[in-house]
């Protein structure tokens, strides 16, 4: 029998594998690729990771709940693109104001969360209330909303966002734009909920086993649609942050980031099977693949190897699962 | 306080023309283990729906607790202090066995108004319960998925005991135990029963009913076919009771027990 510390000790480095990989990782991009080494580097990946991680903590939410949410990033391009009609004052913005002119931040946000809620809603109904496939309701909002995106806006974008927001943009703390930092309140925050709320205890164990939980007396329907709600008003902040960072809006906005939150998610130890998974692990994910991004940029090399590394990586963290699951096995 | 947890009184229950229930009477005592045996179809899984709140009884009296009870589902009758312990379908493998033990109850302090999960003051309590059913788990921080499944049921039935339950209804809980947890299994029933709790257990297995029940209940046929306490009969009296084979007549002394 195993001593107890012991047992710690080998449960927190394998709950913490992702983050050995990621300094892992650094270090050797450090040692090996020019001019890796830099704090503007470094404060590059972190703002890099802002948009994709923001949405990977909903879709990472809704995973554990053993759900699915592939709308995550058309929601985030349809929140952008209406911040951008009303906000801006090129293109197809209508450039609305208001008299203290920082009113529109939290105006702008709410709206962003609102639009962003009000889909994920639309999700929970359909998979909870229909009892669709949330694989197949999500897949077909990820096709409409998109399309409504293109509808909204004539395929036309919106440029000069109101300035107030763009400050958002611009302004940095440790070198940091204040956009990555609000990715990075995200991640804190909701990794506390999840961590050590009822909320969060009580998700993972639907996302584990819905009967039991439904049979314990928790309200498993509830708490599934608040998963939705949630996946969407987070993937409106993302687009929120994109419209800053973007100061308007493009049809196209976004497009792709869907798969490398989902690979971030994957990388950062949750299971597609719903039930396991924590949300620091998935912003070690996200930072991991801004990282390798990074470097394969830095080295001058094609942006296609990119995605031959990302793909790997997916099946790399699906495989140490399994090793993990086996190490764990054998400690019981 | 009467000494009887449960008292069935001439349940009847049809579906549609088909009787599965015929008139069942019986009782059980707060306290007693009582192994409900019967061949398949001979009407068990519907007298446990009926006592779990899972279906309710075409005509006949439930009481329950010193009062005549009608539950309109599982939760209600929970609610009351029933419950049925299955091999599996209770426990969250996922997490550990703290957070299964308080699944939907879980001790929080509330800092603004943001309910806390109080981690150390939850595996308090459940160390102190599991001690004191004799249980012994590893860890209670282990994943349920890696413990095994005499461990699983002991989480159950300690559950179940500590949120006050008071009929407990073990639908074949050894169908899937090897020989040495299905002792401690047993054990436990035991210990269980010690605190005043009834026990109903429902198995095919002859020698669990007798290692365990101080009652056997034959169901044959929608009836009660026999009501008996264990230390009065005998594993081949009490398969005729099954088998419905005439109760007086002497039987072939090989080949019938043990089944």
């Amino acid at each position: 029998m195993m001593s107890s510390r012991r047992r710690d000790v080998i449960e927190f480095l394998l709950n913490n594998l992702v983050w050995l990989l990621l300094v892992a990782v650094l270090v050797v991009f450090s040692l090996t690729v020019p001019n890796y080494f830099q704090i503007g580097i470094f404060a590059n990946i972190i703002e890099q990771s802002t948009y994709v991680g923001v949405i990977a903590i909903g879709l990472a939410i809704c995973i554990i709940a053993g759900n699915m949410d592939l709308s995550v990033e058309s929601v985030a391009a349809l929140t952008a693109m209406v911040v951008g009609i009303l906000f801006c004052s090129r293109g197809v913005g209508l450039g609305y104001s208001f008299s203290p002119e920082w009113l529109v931040v939290p105006i702008s946000l709410a709206i962003a969360l609102g639009v962003g809620a009000v889909i994920g809603a639309l999700n929970g109904w359909l998979v909870v209330g229909l009892k669709m496939n949330a694989f197949i309701a999500t897949l077909a909002s990820y096709i409409w909303v998109r399309g409504l995106v293109v509808a909204l806006s004539g395929g036309r974008s919106a440029q000069d966002l109101a300035p107030s927001l763009r400050v958002i943009g611009i302004q940095t703390v440790l070198n940091i734009p204040l956009t990555a930092w609000v990715a990075i309140a995200c991640f804190a925050g909701f990794s506390f909920v999840m961590a050590k709320t009822p909320f969060g205890r009580h998700v993972t164990m639907i996302g584990g086993n819905p009967v039991a939980t439904f049979r314990a007396g928790i309200k498993v329907d509830r708490l599934v649609v608040i998963t939705f709600v949630l996946a969407g008003a987070i993937a409106g902040l993302a687009g929120w942050l994109l419209a800053i960072r973007s100061s308007g809006a493009t049809a196209n906005l976004g497009t792709g980031m869907l798969f490398n939150a989902f690979a971030a998610v994957v990388i950062g130890g949750v299971s597609l099977k719903g039930g396991i998974g924590r949300l620091p692990g998935v912003y070690a994910g996200v930072l991991l693949l801004s990282s390798i991004h990074t470097a394969i940029n830095l080295m001058g090399l094609p942006a296609h190897y990119t995605q031959m590394i990302l793909g790997g990586l997916v099946l790399a963290a699906v495989l140490l699962d399994t090793v993990k699951l086996s190490i764990r096995q054998r400690l019981a | 306080m009467s000494d009887l947890i449960l008292q069935l009184d001439t349940i009847i229950k049809n579906f549609g023309a088909i009787e599965a229930l015929r008139g069942i009477s019986f009782a059980v005592k707060r306290g007693e283990v009582v192994a409900l045996l019967g061949d398949n179809g001979a009407g068990k899984s519907t007298l446990v729906k009926i006592i779990s709140g899972g279906l309710q009884p075409t005509s006949g009296r439930v009481m329950f607790d010193g009062a005549e009870r009608h539950f309109a589902s599982p939760a209600e009758a929970k609610a009351a202090g029933i419950e049925t312990v299955y091999q599996d379908l209770s426990l969250c493998t996922n997490v550990d066995v703290v957070a299964n033990f308080f699944m939907g109850r879980e001790i929080v302090k509330r800092i603004f108004g943001i309910p806390i999960l109080q981690e150390r003051a939850m595996q308090a309590v459940v160390e102190t319960a599991m001690a004191n059913a004799g249980t012994r788990i590893p860890s209670m921080r282990t994943n349920v998925e890696h413990l095994s499944g005499g461990q699983r049921q002991a989480i159950e039935l300690n559950r179940f005991v500590h949120w006050g339950g008071k009929l407990v209804l073990l639908d074949e809980p050894f169908a899937a135990l090897g020989v040495e947890q299905t002792r401690r299994g047993l054990e436990m029933i035991k210990r269980i029963a010690g605190q005043g709790i009834g026990v109903v257990i429902i198995t095919h297995i002859m020698a669990q009913a007798f290692q365990v029940a101080d009652r056997i209940v034959v169901i044959r046929q929608g009836q009660v076919a026999g009501n008996i306490e264990r230390a009065k009969t005998s594993p081949d009296e009490v398969v005729r009771m099954i088998t419905g084979e005439g109760f007086a007549q002497p039987v072939p002394a090989a080949g019938m027990a043990g089944t």
